[in-house]
């Protein structure tokens, strides 16, 4: 398909809601704290940040470049933040998924929050300068196959009819089917390809809203649990532990992927596992806080086809 | 008139380097993003695009082991590294942010204990600087007093022309060396044009101010201000081509294993955790002003260096859009 151009004009009508809003809500004493986006120093860039000042409201904003899934800041590994009082929170579709997945794990309660949800039709992509313009080529593959564009069960949403999301064709699936078909061997050749290129940045756990354990098994070392240096024994370990620790988990916010530095396509492990939690537990990360994860329960309908 | 070499007389530079048993690294495509690796023919060499990962790795490489250990009975048999088997390196392709780094990182590495494993792999090296054609708004080599055709750290330094080929340029004894050794591809002349360089638009630090300023606010609210949404990792660490600090493990079984030394990051939480559970920087804002204080104050202090060379890394890198350049902007207009 050609390069089309996304519609975003009902960003800057966000952009004054959130700012409307944050400022009331603060101002109220509704909440003590906003996490929310700003603008950064490059051309076109946004950033997160934490505002307790209803003057700072006005310095929300809400763009392409607003891709980070702020969820992360109200885990418990975010110690910096004072979780004190009511928070508010500006969360994508995508992002209050991973809000409502904390809900489920007893992370976060919802009355500890203020949900102010965006209507979005998609984000840049990690390739690209934050100044460029959203279009078909240019926006992040999770949001093509995205059916998230509305949150729901938000606090507030800014009232702006979202136009009808761009029809587009995602990588993901695809690609799973394309690794589905090799064989076992050639399968292995690829991941160890893109394994090789991991450097123990830890960059896709830290930004993940799920990986809030105190101390990562991968950290450990007394005793190693496995080896925490960035060679190929160590970072296939790692990336296993990733993809199970998040099957059931994952939210689908594809932050791993966007903030690795090293480009490794994290997010096709995440995909695969989702898609085996659907076809296995009929398990789908949504809107609906749900306290009985499809891997921390047991039914007698489960399959049990593995055992032999 | 100018100094010349094609691109065909560098590709057989290169080719012949490497038929002579040389390791010739450059920046190649690597499982999809461009890495400073070795070639095994010159055409895998990509020149328009800035490696993710900076030069240092060809002497402080992201793991490598230290010595190994073996234990039979009571026995306990060490065998040691020995740094006289790392290849002859010729490092070519090399952005002048990364060649800058180098000279830098020797005055960490040969200081009060002189590191083998990095000043065997220098003292085997040749690097072949290249002059940059590109820059986005990420780059501010300029802004701390380098620029795209700066050519400290290299040994021979290459500037492309209009129609092709560059200008050479030697920088050093090794890189004189270099041309001596291959004089029959090192002959050309021409009055070609350079091709229009980077010029990153960016305003000036002056290191002196900003070092000034560190002096006095070792606590400050710009800490948290900057830093407080840090999420930890060391993705920042990692690519910068002047951070150098690294963590040595022993991994194996009680049977046999290897010490390996790898890169560290002062934003992991890990890096300050004492054995007694205490950890003095506790917070991500103590530990992002580390990396700020290490790069404009501490190495300062010691070696008269800015550790950092506006390559701009981090910034493009940052998950959580975390931008030195800006927060060293905020420091030089600051009152006080
Ligand atoms: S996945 Fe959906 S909600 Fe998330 S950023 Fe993309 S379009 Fe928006
Ligand atoms: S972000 Fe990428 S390079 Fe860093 S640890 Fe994760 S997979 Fe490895
Ligand atoms: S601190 Fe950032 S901009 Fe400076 S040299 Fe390191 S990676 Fe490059
Ligand atoms: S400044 Fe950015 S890249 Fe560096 S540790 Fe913090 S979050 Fe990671």
């Amino acid at each position: 398909m050609n390069n089309q151009p996304i519609d975003t004009s009902i960003y800057s009508t966000i952009s004054e809601a959130i700012q409307t809003e944050a400022a009331r809500v603060l101002s109220a004493g509704e909440v003590t704290a906003i996490v929310g986006y700003a603008a950064g120093r490059r051309k076109g860039s946004a950033q997160p940040i934490i505002i307790t000042d209803h003057d700072d409201a006005k310095k929300l904003i809400f763009t392409p470049a607003c891709v980070n899934n702020l969820a992360v800041y109200l885990t418990k590994a975010k110690k910096e933040i004072p979780k004190t009082g009511k928070v508010g929170i500006v969360a994508k579709g995508c992002d209050l998924k991973a809000l409502v997945g904390l809900m489920g794990e007893s992370q976060l309660k919802h009355e500890d929050l203020y949900l102010i949800g965006i209507p979005c039709v998609g984000v840049l992509a990690s390739t690209v300068q934050p100044a460029t313009e959203l279009t078909t080529e240019t926006i992040a593959s999770k949001c093509c196959e995205c059916d998230a564009h509305l949150p729901t069960g938000c606090d507030f949403v800014p009232d702006v009819a979202l136009p009808p999301p761009p029809q587009l064709e995602g990588k993901y699936p695809a690609e799973i089917a394309r690794l589905e078909a090799l064989a076992p061997a050639e399968r292995w050749a690829y991941w160890k390809e893109q394994f090789a290129k991991c450097i123990k940045c830890y960059a896709c756990r830290q930004v993940c809203p799920f990986c809030f354990c105190e101390q990562c098994l991968c950290d450990r070392n007394r005793p190693q649990m496995v080896e925490t240096t960035p060679r190929p024994a160590g970072n296939t370990a790692w990336h296993i532990v990733r993809a199970m620790h998040l099957a059931g988990r994952c939210a689908g916010c594809a932050e791993c992927e966007r903030v690795c530095p090293m480009d490794i396509p994290l997010n096709l492990l995440n995909r695969k596992m989702a898609k085996e939690l659907k076809e296995l537990f009929d398990y789908e990360a949504g809107f609906e806080v749900n306290d009985r994860g499809p891997l921390t329960t047991y039914t007698e309908k489960d399959d049990q086809s593995f055992i032999k | 008139m100018k100094k010349y070499i094609s691109q065909q007389n560098l590709n057989t530079l290169l080719d012949n380097l490497i038929a002579e048993g040389r390791r010739v690294v450059a920046p190649r495509m690597s499982a999809g993003i461009p890495l400073y690796e070795p070639l095994t023919s010159s055409t895998e060499m990509v020149t328009g695009l800035l490696p993710r990962r900076s030069a240092k790795e060809a002497f402080f490489p992201v793991c490598e082991e230290l010595m190994s250990y073996e234990k039979e009975g009571q026995q306990v048999k060490l065998t040691d590294v020995d740094p006289a088997r790392f290849p002859e390196t010729v490092l070519v392709g090399v952005r002048p942010c990364d060649a800058v780094a180098i000279p830098v990182l020797d005055a960490v590495f040969s200081w009060d204990y002189k590191d083998e494993f990095f000043l065997e792999r220098r003292r085997k090296t040749t690097i072949i600087g290249l002059a940059c054609t590109t820059a986005d708004d990420a780059c501010f080599c300029t802004a701390v007093g380098l620029s795209p055709t700066e050519t400290r750290g290299s040994d021979l330094f290459l500037t492309p022309l209009v129609g092709g080929g560059y200008a050479f340029e030697s920088c050093s004894a090794k890189g004189e060396q270099l041309i001596t050794n291959h004089k029959e591809l090192f002959t050309g002349q021409t009055k070609a044009k350079t091709l229009p360089l980077a010029a990153p638009q960016t305003e000036k630090i002056d290191v002196k101010k900003v070092k000034g300023w560190l002096d006095e606010h070792f606590e400050d609210p710009l800490w948290d201000g900057v830093a407080v949404r840090c999420v930890g990792c060391g993705a920042c660490a990692f690519v910068c081509p002047a951070c150098h600090c690294f963590d040595i493990v022993d991994e194996g079984t009680e049977k046999a294993g290897k010490r390996r030394k790898s890169w560290d990051a002062c934003g992991f939480w890990k890096f300050t955790h004492h054995a007694s559970g205490h950890n003095p920087r506790d917070l991500q804002p103590k530990r992002y002003r580390n990396r700020i204080m290490h790069k404009f104050k501490y190495y300062n202090d010691k070696f008269g260096q800015t550790l950092c060379t506006g390559c701009g890394r981090c910034v493009r890198i940052c998950p959580v859009g975390i931008d030195i350049k800006a927060i060293i902007d905020t420091i030089m207009n600051s009152e006080c």
